[in-house]
Formats: structure tokens, sequence, C-alpha cells
């Protein structure tokens, strides 16, 4: 419940902020600069008075959405991966799978690190990097899950039948294997979201003007000892984001597993 | 200067001008020998060669273990190093100087005018990358009259030449290294500084050890210097605050209040040259014309920047690329903050609707795309609509630098007049990046840099600077002071507007 909560008011700001922001988040307000929050500045203003409230609200939709899209990537390009190697099987299934297993030796941040090394910086490249990385660890699972039905009796079936593979696949064993893929996908934005903050804090993803909230902890970060809250706002909603996704994607295992169900 | 420098004087008798060196930390007592100096810095140390490194934390390691023929001094101008006295011709195309005797590189080599000349010839040699090459560009020969006194002929006059040849870039390198392999350069060090090299970790620690064969008598009082990295400036504040580090290098502005009221800690404020510039092409559209150029210099609000980039650290700049540090500088009329009139201006020049741009940062240091952001601010009730595009500064250097037509550069004090000009703005300077190519303003330096006659250099440089405001190559909105700290214990300890020169031989430890 605290997970939906917390996840309702996080796509509410993701949907509506920008709309909701009392003032404009790149106005300059120099009167009251690094102040702590105030009736007029609810969370305070940032080195040039910019009203951080605003800017959360106007960051919100980078942030969220690039952990949405990112995996969204990411969870596509695996579960055709693993779905494929599992259906296939055999030689196919090995080659793909070894590769993939390689892939999975390296962390998920490096890795991410080193694509955008290759990539340059910029959302759209960060996105791109953070699918990337996701894929192998998605592979795995909807490998595993296809693996699991394609001797079940309906598949089993559907091969006496006749049916195309394509059929097979599309029809009888990708909508059954979805569950843990869901699962999966829900606490990984979490981790989107959280490497997506990270390479906008290092310079690597989102970059200035931009609102998006690590790079607004990034730009904070000096005036830290002056005003905590302008660290310590973005901070806050980056943790309330990921821990959103995470509770729910825990709470959704939960009342989708099935031997936790019975 | 200190006291503690008389008995020294005295015992180095005859040497004209040599060692007046003021000090401006506060000595008590006599120097006291011994101790090791840990300085904390927070760019790497990449490369020690001496012909072409550039990193601020880079300066001060050759700045300790090499010596130039002249030095400038903290009071800008130069004073002995290698050479104890020059003399110029009287129409300054020639000057000779006379080298110390005795003088050994720290691999006990004696350093003799085979080796200036050696070094000169590498500075100019067209095939070596080296930073001191323009502004030591004017010598036709150098060569050995003997091996303690070198003659430069140089092709032009420039009466500033003693002041080039203290270029911290023009360290006396021995002949053996520079007839090497130039790749040993980057990690071997081979000086004739107070200081040897004793360790080099790009990633860490740089130590250097006191070199007791040093030409000047009793100094330096240090037994070593040690440089730590600290990439994390948080971290690095905290652990010179600590007391784990008695200099920090570089105080960055949103620290220095913190810094300067902690107890036990010396902050010092250098009134510098340094300032940030917005680059706007003059042959690429819309900064080709003069207007836009001026409307967009109307349009920033000079003092409110410095208040909010650079937390009042710094004085507005008008435009003027030369300091008031600098001799012949002239006095600059004042742009004050009239969006208004900048409107005018851009309705003029043909865009009454305005006018929109991308203004391209790099990323490093922050400061670039912060002044960015505000200038976007402040210029958006002109009429400009500006986007600011940050970006690496890697894809910046090679993408946009000197390519682009309108972005953000950062340029640190130049030591001269003329080498402030060269090095961006006449035709042929080493980093030209605006396109002007003005033959009137590349003959009023060539004038100021061809006499020695005061008059006719202020009345040239004054020329120069007129036709500068009046063209705007750049927008300059102010100067950055230079900040750093030390411990209290740490005596001796002071910085040149430049920040090149770092004294180190001077410093001593009150503990």
């Amino acid at each position: 419940m605290t997970g939906l909560g917390l996840l309702l008011l996080v796509m509410g700001a993701a949907i509506f902020g920008p709309f909701l922001a009392p003032y404009d988040p790149q106005a300059f307000h120099p009167a009251v600069r690094l102040q702590g929050p105030s009736a007029a500045h609810w969370l305070g203003t940032d080195q040039f008075g910019r009203d951080l409230l605003s800017r959360l609200l106007n960051g919100a939709p980078s942030t969220v959405f690039f952990g949405l899209g990112a995996t969204l990537l990411g969870v596509g390009a695996g579960s055709m991966i693993g779905v494929i190697a599992g259906t296939a099987g055999g030689w196919v299934d090995s080659v793909i799978m070894r590769i993939l297993d390689g892939l999975l030796a390296v962390p998920e941040l490096l890795f991410t690190l080193l694509i955008v090394t290759f990539l340059g910086g910029g959302m759209g490249q960060a996105m791109l990097a953070v699918a990337i990385a996701f894929t192998p660890g998605m592979a795995r699972i909807a490998r595993s899950s296809v693996l699991s039905i394609r001797t079940r009796e309906y598949v089993l079936a559907a091969v006496a039948r006749g049916e195309p593979s394509h059929y097979i696949v599309l029809r009888e064993v990708l909508p059954n294997a979805v569950g843990p893929i869901i699962v999966e996908a829900t606490i990984r934005v979490a981790f989107a979201i959280m490497i997506g903050a990270t390479l906008g804090f290092l310079g690597l993803g989102a970059q200035p003007p931009s609102t998006e909230w690590g790079l607004m902890v990034a730009e904070a970060r000096q005036f830290m000892f002056r005003n905590a809250w302008t660290v310590a706002v973005p901070g806050v909603a980056i943790a309330m984001a990921a821990m959103g996704f995470n509770l729910f994607g825990d709470a959704l295992r939960d009342s989708l597993d099935p031997r936790r169900s019975h | 200067m200190s006291f503690y420098d008389i008995p020294r004087r005295s015992a180095l008798l005859g040497m004209a001008l040599a060692l007046a060196v003021p000090t401006l930390g506060a000595a008590q007592g006599d120097p006291k020998m011994g101790g090791t100096l840990k300085i904390s810095h927070s760019t790497r140390i990449a490369t020690l060669n001496v012909l072409s490194l550039s990193g601020p934390a880079e300066y001060p390691v050759i700045d300790m273990a090499y010596s130039g023929l002249t030095r400038i001094g903290p009071d800008s101008q130069p004073m002995p190093d290698l050479a104890e006295s020059w003399e110029g011709s009287a129409d300054a195309t020639e000057f000779t100087f006379h080298l110390r005797e005795g003088v050994t590189f720290h691999d006990g080599t004696p350093a003799t005018a085979s080796d200036v000349v050696a070094t000169y010839e590498a500075i100019l040699n067209p095939d070596i990358p080296a930073s001191a090459a323009s502004v030591l560009n004017m010598i036709d020969s150098v060569e050995a009259v003997d091996d303690l006194t070198v003659k430069f002929s140089l092709k032009t006059p420039f009466a500033d030449f003693p002041t080039s040849t203290a270029h911290a870039n023009a360290r006396i390198m021995s002949e053996e290294a520079l007839a090497g392999d130039h790749a040993m350069l980057e990690t071997v060090v081979n000086g004739t500084g107070p200081f040897k090299m004793e360790s080099y970790d790009s990633a860490r620690i740089t130590r250097l050890v006191r070199n007791d064969d040093y030409f000047i008598e009793g100094k330096p009082y240090l037994d070593a210097v040690e440089m730590h990295l600290f990439p994390d400036l948080a971290a690095e504040t905290t652990n010179f605050l600590s007391g784990d580090i008695d200099v920090m290098l570089l105080v960055q502005q949103a620290d220095y209040e913190r810094i300067s009221s902690a107890p036990g800690v010396n902050a010092l404020r250098v009134p510098s040259g340094r300032y940030v510039n917005v680059v706007m092409r003059f042959d690429q559209e819309p900064f080709n014309d003069l207007r836009v150029r001026e409307a967009l210099a109307y349009a920033i609000d000079r003092q409110l920047l410095v208040d909010l980039v650079l937390e009042g650290l710094g004085r507005p700049a008008h435009d003027n690329i030369l300091s008031p540090e600098f001799r012949f500088r002239i006095d600059t009329p004042e742009k004050n903050y009239d969006p208004e009139r900048a409107k005018a201006l851009l309705a003029e020049a043909g865009y009454p609707d305005g006018l929109k741009l991308d203004l391209v940062a790099s990323n490093r240091p922050a400061i670039r795309a912060q002044v960015a952001i505000a200038i976007k601010q402040m210029a958006l009730p002109a009429g400009f609509d500006i986007n600011v595009e940050t970006m690496p500064h890697d894809t910046y250097l090679a993408n946009v630098w000197r390519k682009g037509g309108f972005y953000m550069a950062y340029w640190g004090m130049q030591p001269t007049e003329d080498a402030t000009f060269n090095l961006l703005l006449t035709s042929n300077a080493s980093y030209e990046d605006t396109g002007w190519a003005n033959e009137e303003f590349d003959a009023l330096v060539q004038a100021g840099r061809s006499t020695t006659i005061e008059s006719e250099r202020a009345d040239a440089y004054t020329k120069a600077q007129e036709l500068m405001l009046a063209e705007l190559p750049y927008i300059i909105a102010f100067y950055e002071d230079v900040l750093t700290a030390s411990r209290e214990k740490v005596q001796g300890y002071t910085l040149n507007p430049i920040n090149r020169y770092f004294y180190l031989e001077n410093v001593w430890l009150d503990e």
C-alpha cells in the first residue's frame, strides 16, 4: 500500500508536475537565493534563487519517464532475446545465453557507464545505455519462464496441431510467461531511476539547465553547507520515486506468485 | 619584503636586482627548517612535460622542480631565476642573460648556457608543441656566448622580453633530456628548482623533496612537498579543514566564506584577470553584425553575475580583456544592464522580434554553464531566446572550440598586454577564435611590442583597447579572483594573480 501511495504521488508529479509548479523553474530570484523553506518558496531556493519546488515538479517527468522508458526498452529487447533463446533451444540457445552470461558479469552501473562513454552524454544516450545494460538480465528471466512453459501440454498441443512457430511463441508462450517479466520490470524501474539520477549527477545524463533530479543534486552539491535543502530536496525525491516502484514491484510479485497466493 | 631575506641577501651580495621577493604571508620570527607541506588539488597532474602542460595542479609542480631564465614575482614584474642579471640593447632587439655560476640539475650535471639554448630551440621548433612559443616567436636566434652567457637576437624590438622568458612553460630543461625521447618528459623531471621529484603518481600523490644544491643558499626551508589529489571537492575541503592538508591550492567560491571563517585558517583572495568570455564569431550570422554583439553586451547584468556565480568574489568587467592589474590598461566605460537598449539594437540589426540562439557551454568547469544559464535568463527581456547547450569538455574541444559561432570560453590571466592579445585576438594569435582578423588591431599590438619608449607603448595599447571595445570581439562580464587557503602554521605562502608561480621555496612551517 505504501508502495502504491508513493507510486501514485510520483506518477502524479510526473504527469501534472510541470502544470502545478508555482514559479517558472528557470526564473531567477536573486534576492532570496539559497534560502530554506518559506511561505513564498515551500522548499527553498537554489544558487540563482530558483524555486526548488518548481524545479522538482518540472524535473519529475524527465526523471520518472527516463526510468520507465529505459526499462521498457530493456525489457522489450531482453524478453525478445530470451523468448527466442528459450523457444529455439539447442545451439542457438547456448550461443545467445553464453554471450549474455558474459555481459551479466559486468555490474549494471559500470556497464551503463561504459556504454555512455561510447555513445556520449545526454538524456537519450543514457536511456539507451540503461536499456542495453538491462537486456541480459531480462533475457535470462524471460528465457527461464519460456523454458518452464515450453513443455506444458497446451504448447505441445499447439505444436501437434501444426501451428506456425510465431503463433506458438506469441499466442501460447508469451502471454503465460509475462507475469515474472512484469514483476521484474517494475522493480527495475526503480534501478533505472537511480542509474539515471546517477548519470545526471556525474554529468553524463541530463545537462544543465535541465531540472532532472540527479543533475539538481550535482549542481547543489557545492552549496550543501550553505543550504542543505538544495541537495536534500531532489535527493529525497529520487529516493521516494525509487522506493515507490520497488515496493510496488514487491507487492505485485506477492500477488502474482502462485506459491504465495494460495 | 620580509626581513628574513636580508641575511641571505648579504650572503649573495653583488647580485643585481636579485631576490627581492616580497612575501605577503605574515612571517613571524626566523624561518624554521624542515617539515613536509601537504597541498591539496582537485585536478589531475596529467603530465610533467614543461613544454606543453597546462593543468592548474601541474604548474606548482614545475614551479618547484624547474627554473626559468627569469620568473614573474608576486609584484608581477620579472625577477631573476636561473639568470642572475640581464641587459637589453637600447633598441630592445638584443638581450643578454648572465646565468648563475655552479648551478646543477637534480641529476648533478651542470646547468649551462647550452641547456638554455637547447630549451629555447625546442620551444621555437614548429614540430614540437610548446605553449610558450607564441610569446617567444620574436626570437631570431639564441646563442651561448660562453658557459654562463646567453644572447638572444630578436626579429623585432620587444621591450617585455624578460617577462616572456619568465613564461611558466619556458623552464630550462637539460640539453640531454631534450635530445632524448620527448615522451620521457611526461614523467621524468630533471630541473634546477628548489625541489626534486621523488615520486609521481598522477592519480594520487606527487611528492617532491628538498634540493640540497638549490642555487639560493639556505632555501628551500621545507624537507618535502606533497601534492594530494582530491577529485571530490567536498572531500578536499573536509580534509583541509580537519588539518590533514596544509594548503588548499584552489578554493571554490561557494566554500570561501566557510573556509575563511574556520579557525586556524588563512584564506587568501587575490584579484586576478581570469575571466569567462562569450565568443561570438565575426564570420558567422548573426554575430557578424556589431549591433547584435552590442545588444547582448547590454543584456547582461554584470554585478548580478558576480554575485550569483562568483559569490561576490570578483569584479564586474566591461568587455576589456585587460583587468586593472595591467600596466597599460585604460579606464573602461561601464556597460549597465539595459534590456531596452539591447532590444532597440536588435531591432536596428533586423531582429525586431528577438533572436533565437544556441549557446554552447562545456561542462567543465561548471562555471561555464553557470554563466551561460545566467546570461540566458538576463537576456530574455532583451529579446534573446538563448538555448544553452552543455556538452562534455572533450566533445566541446573537438567540435565547438575555435569553430562554433557562439560559446563560452574560460581563460586565466596572462603576464603582459602583448601575451593577452596574442593569445586570442590578433590574426595569428595562438588560440585565435573570433574570426576578427583586424589589421589595424594587429598593427597596434605590433607597435606596442616593438618600442621601449613607455609613452609610445601606452599610446599603442590604448588605441588597441579602444578598438577592441568598439568592435567587441568578446563579451567579458567579470574578472574572477584567485582563491586559496593555508593553515595558520604555513608561513610565507603567497600567490601571483597569474596563478602560475607559487614561490614554495619561501614557505616554512611554524610548528
